[in-house]
């Protein structure tokens, strides 16, 4: 509970860090509470959606408005968006940095989350579309690097957290 | 009505606003009747105009944010209007073309046509400034009203579907010179950085 706690803390920091003030959100249940994190944070516009891609032109339209955002979501939820990543990102170099729960790895045995375990990397390969992994506590503290790369490289960058990340060790 | 007139109806009423618009048709006439460089023209993402319009206007409280959409589109992202009703961002004019076709590939049927009231939805979704518009008389009339009230607003513009592919040639900038044309251009008018030193 404490650590789960800590490392949200820390991450909605380093987000601070890296200038974002705006969050759009659909939640799966390994970022809800970052998400409960941000939307109780009265200095960050928080738009709760009813879909994945709705987060990722949310955040590409704030780009124009000069205002650093962050998209998050489940691994599922980001499987449905890459028609949008593509066409609307890809094809505007808009730089969108998305936080993703990286669902199906071998500690999480849950059979829905199978697939998304197997290919979601591999789709971002695909795509080109850079990805980090952060795993433990003192790997979040890369966020601010990671944003700027995102910028840089002018198109969707994926942080994934981890099970071990959110859990800990013993769930 | 036919679509060009409803576009340069409102376009007529813009202002200083800020369009997005969304792929196709609604986009390309916007092109057409503005060559305006201060609007995002969308080239993918069917349905998403919306959202980046919300996003947009909710970066940029002070600017009015006009969405260019059509029905295609908003049907491709019907929870944009959840969204929007949620946020309430009052820089926000959410404009539909309804010609109840997929006009840019051929004036194809909408899904469930005829039978859709999209402004009943809208209510339904929480906007409480909604209209549909039957011709273009009406829409001259009620243009001064929906440019100067406070937003988030929602309006149909009921317009005759063409028969053929609508020709009207898209704006001319490639994906990523349409980007920077943009930022920069929203950069100069409201003092913003969009990009860093730089340039990206």
């Amino acid at each position: 509970m404490t650590r789960a706690i800590d490392v949200n803390e820390k991450i909605h920091e380093q987000l601070k860090n890296s200038g974002v003030t705006l969050a759009a959100s659909l939640p799966d249940d390994w970022v809800a509470p970052l998400i409960n994190r941000i939307a109780a944070d009265n200095t960050m516009r928080h738009v709760r959606v009813a879909r994945e891609a709705e987060a990722i032109a949310i955040c590409s339209g704030a780009f124009f408005g000069g205002v650093r955002s962050v998209a998050l979501m489940g691994a599922t939820g980001l499987l449905t968006c890459t028609g949008e990543l593509a066409t609307l990102n890809l094809r505007h170099q808009i730089p969108v940095f998305l936080i993703v729960s990286q669902r199906g790895s071998i500690d999480d045995q849950r059979i829905y989350q199978e697939v998304q375990g197997r290919r979601t990397i591999p789709l971002l390969q695909t795509y080109d579309f850079p990805y980090h992994i952060v795993n433990r506590p003192d790997e979040i503290a890369s966020i601010p690097d990671a944003y700027e790369t995102c910028r840089l490289q002018k198109r969707p960058f994926v942080l994934f957290i981890t099970r071990k990340l959110v859990k800990g060790d013993a769930a | 009505m036919k679509a060009r007139e409803a576009i340069e109806a409102v376009a007529k009423h813009r202002g200083d606003a800020v369009a997005v618009c969304a792929l196709g048709m609604a986009a390309n006439e916007w092109w057409a009747v503005t060559k305006g460089e201060d609007a995002f023209y969308m080239h993918g993402a069917m349905g998403f105009a919306a959202s980046f319009a919300l996003g947009l206007a909710l970066s940029l409280p002070k600017a009015p944010i006009w969405l260019i959409n059509a029905d295609g589109s908003l049907c491709m992202n019907l929870g944009c209007l959840l969204t929007e009703a949620s946020q309430a961002p009052k820089n926000l004019k959410h404009f539909v073309v309804d010609n109840q076709v997929y006009q840019t590939v051929g004036a194809l049927p909408m899904v469930n046509q005829g039978r859709t009231d999209y402004a009943a939805i809208a209510r339904g979704a929480g906007i409480v400034r909604t209209r549909t518009i039957e011709s273009l008389d009406e829409l001259e009339r009620e243009m001064p009203q929906i440019a100067s009230e406070d937003g988030p607003s929602f309006t149909v513009l009921r317009v005759e579907a063409e028969t053929e592919f609508l020709r009207t040639p898209p704006m001319t900038y490639e994906g990523p010179e349409m980007k920077y044309r943009f930022g920069r251009a929203l950069e100069k008018r409201f003092g913003i950085a969009v990009f860093g030193p730089q340039g990206y």
